[in-house]
């Protein structure tokens, strides 16, 4: 009786929330009178002969993005006649919740999307195979990896993200660095020389998403086979104490570490930032999201990006996708969807404003980006992406990287050794994953 | 007859004043506080109602057998309860005495003392963090005072003292107005005739002034005794339980139980065995200095 009365109330706000929701963002370029008189699907119409009286609608939830996708909507009706309807729900929005409540009532958006992995397979029997789109063979590797299933694509990758230590040019030269060190030694005499000039190399910080996730990640992109290693660390067949991998990962961690700065333990996201913008300290583990914050305290900063090795090796950065488009292949016209995303990325248009309007880094290495429009640090994201390893935070239920983060706060604060360490990250899955 | 026709007016009168009242705190706190014994023995994930499926004592099972945080946290909250505790009722109760004196400034220092009492405690707890973390270590930059240079709030004992500091802080002048009130309404013949039979100072503090204040004691122990257990924002705001999980309060255990890992089911159970420790703990100390309330 009490579940029922729960899941009333529940049904009922949600319903609610929907309602709102669709009054309010509704966008205004495409008309109520476009809707298909026809209930057949259109031919899969080639781009070169648009289709008129199409409309397909996308249901997005990027905010940031929203007027702009509006502008660019509008250019794809002139130049082809298929209306877009783009309707945004995020910010505060439950964008999941809304989706859920968008189908359920018989509306099927064409392109949604999806952040990949356990997300995607709720909604696998509408994603749509993108595998043989023109695009899909110039996509950096790892942006494939989320909305990939048994081999096959199902989502387009909206945008890529990367991180590695961020440096400082100048600090570089300033201490005689004429080469980017690329391996675990590299790294330690460019340290040396670093620390003989008397700078500091690294800015560290004690947010726990910066090491629980983002150092973590280093070691668990580093496997062989990371999906499988992590498969098997939930399943407890397989522990981080004891993974070779891993135990290199704790160099770099050292090295970062123990030549970072004095007061590391109270310094949080945005001091980090701060410092290193205004030269305190020579490099930061750090991704292209910082550029706005660096600007603001030195536009004229000399950036670059440095890969990050845990052995002799070549390391590698770490890129990966925040989100996915999908197509609905319930929706009415799927293959218009498809032409739209193609054209979004392979148009002069298109690429234009991916990279000037919306600011993306693209996911395709053969949309061009300059450093004007997206940053240093993003250029030097594309740029290393080919080699790039991915994300793999997001195959942990959530808590897990949580876990993480207060270990590695435990191990900045030299509160633990090497084996301790490890051994609290895999206290830190099996606290969450044991029933 | 009359009896109780007067006796269901009464409770007429008092239904139609209460119900609003009544009403809300029903929907707002009853109703959920029943819910939560349903709850706790399911494995809620905070999302899907219909999906909570029932799972018996499972939940009560992990708390008490395979769960250290939660005992360490409890282990924590239980020393910073004894230590905020003592310390804000001996610093409230010297404020008072001092503020009880003719101090010119006295009514100016009343409501300084009393000011952070109401400034919440997300605020305090930010303001305090920048002044941890930034001032204290321009403070010990300048004058080199090694006490200014720890690394506060980075380590497990400076994020255990800071977090006192602050409560403390918070805490004293609100304890320190009751104390005033205590301390005022002592009859002055009293004190006027332990003097006369030779009453020095410590005799005069033990004998007459704390039998008389310990109804102020009673109020001031009960309100610091469950503030301090149930301390959640200044945790959040201060530490976020950080560094690790060392500086993490009950409380705290139980919002990153159910909002950071989305265990809802667990994270009730948790909150009501809270709630019994908090009852057990308050109403204890209550009945103890009850008892050693005298009249004059």
């Amino acid at each position: 009786m009490k579940r029922k009365f729960a899941f009333v109330i529940a049904t009922v706000c949600t319903l609610i929330i929907a309602g709102c929701g669709n009054g309010g963002n509704n966008n205004s370029a495409s008309n109520g009178n476009a809707v298909n008189s026809g209930t057949k699907t259109a031919a899969p119409a080639a781009t070169a002969a648009p289709a008129k009286n199409v409309t397909i609608k996308m249901f997005q939830f990027k905010v940031e993005i929203a007027e702009q996708l509006n502008a660019l909507a509008e250019q794809y009706e002139k130049e082809t006649g298929v209306k877009v309807e783009v309707e945004t729900h995020g910010g505060g929005e439950d964008y999941g919740a809304l989706l859920k409540a968008e189908i359920a009532s018989g509306s099927e958006p064409e392109i949604f999307n999806n952040g990949g992995y356990t997300a995607l397979v709720p909604y696998m029997d509408r994603a749509t195979d993108l595998s043989n789109e023109p695009w899909a063979a110039n996509l950096i590797p790892t942006s494939k990896t989320p909305a990939t299933v048994d081999g096959k694509l199902y989502g387009m990758p909206m945008n890529v993200e990367g991180y590695g230590l961020i440096y400082n040019k100048d600090l570089f030269t300033k201490a005689g660095i004429t080469e980017e060190p690329k391996t675990l030694p590299q790294l330690k005499d460019a340290v040396a020389k670093l620390k003989a000039a008397g700078i500091t190399p690294f800015e560290a910080t004690n947010e726990w998403w910066s090491m629980g996730i983002h150092l973590v990640n280093v070691g668990l992109a580093h496997q062989p086979d990371p999906k499988k290693f992590i498969e098997d660390v939930k399943a407890g067949k397989a522990t981080i104490k004891g993974n070779p991998v891993f135990e290199q990962w704790l160099n770099l961690v050292d090295v970062i570490f123990d030549n970072a700065q004095d007061n590391k333990m109270t310094t949080d996201y945005a001091t980090q930032v701060a410092e290193f913008a205004s030269g305190k300290a020579a490099m930061m583990l750090q991704g292209n999201w910082t550029q706005g914050d660096i600007d603001k305290i030195n536009p004229a900063m000399n950036l670059g990006l440095l890969p990050l090795p845990i052995s002799d090796k070549e390391g590698t950065i770490l890129v990966g996708v925040p989100n996915n488009y999908v197509v609905n292949s319930k929706s009415a016209h799927p293959e218009e969807a498809k032409a739209f995303l193609n054209w979004l990325v392979t148009s002069e248009t298109g690429k234009k404003y991916l990279t000037k309007e919306f600011k993306f880094i693209p996911a395709e290495t053969n949309v061009e980006a300059d450093a004007a429009d997206i940053g240093q640090v993003a250029v030097a994201v594309q740029k290393q992406s080919a080699t790039a390893l991915g994300w793999n935070w997001d195959m942990f239920p959530d808590g897990v990287t949580q876990g993480f983060g207060a270990a590695m706060q435990e191990y900045l604060g030299g509160q633990l050794n090497h084996d301790q360490l490890l051994e609290k990250l895999d206290k830190a899955v099996q606290d969450i994953v044991k029933q | 007859m009359r009896k109780t026709l007067r006796l269901q007016r009464g409770w007429g009168q008092q239904i139609i004043f209460l119900w609003p009242a009544l009403l809300f705190f029903l929907t707002i706190v009853v109703t959920p506080f029943i819910l939560g014994f349903y709850y706790s023995s399911t494995d809620w994930n905070g999302l899907d109602l219909n999906k909570a499926v029932w799972t018996g004592a499972a939940n009560w099972k992990r708390i008490f057998t395979n769960d250290d945080k939660f005992w360490e946290s409890l282990l924590f909250t239980l020393r910073f309860t004894i230590v905020s505790v003592i310390a804000a009722n001996v610093l409230a109760l010297l404020l008072a005495f001092l503020l009880m004196t003719t101090l010119k400034t006295k009514k100016v220092l009343r409501t300084i003392f009393f000011m952070p009492n109401v400034i919440g405690g997300i605020l305090l707890g930010y303001i305090w963090q920048f002044i941890f973390t930034k001032g204290f270590a321009t403070i010990g930059d300048i004058t080199g005072i090694s006490f200014f240079k720890l690394p506060w709030l980075g380590t497990p004992s400076t994020g255990f003292w800071g977090l006192v500091i602050v409560f403390v802080w918070q805490t004293a002048g609100y304890m320190m107005v009751i104390y005033i009130a205590g301390l005022a309404g002592i009859p002055k013949d009293l004190i006027e005739a332990a003097k006369i039979d030779g009453a020095r100072a410590p005799q005069l503090f033990k004998s007459v002034y704390v039998p008389l204040i310990m109804p102020a004691i009673t109020i001031c122990l009960f309100l610091t005794t469950s503030n301090a257990f149930k301390m959640f924002d200044l945790n959040l705001s201060l530490t976020k339980g950080g560094p690790g999980t060392s500086t993490q309060s009950l409380a705290y255990n139980i919002y990153a139980e159910a909002l950071i890992n989305n265990r809802y089911g667990l994270g009730t159970a948790k909150a009501l065995l809270f709630f019994f420790a908090v009852s057990i703990i308050t109403v204890t100390q209550v009945w103890i200095t009850k008892r050693k309330e005298v009249s004059a």
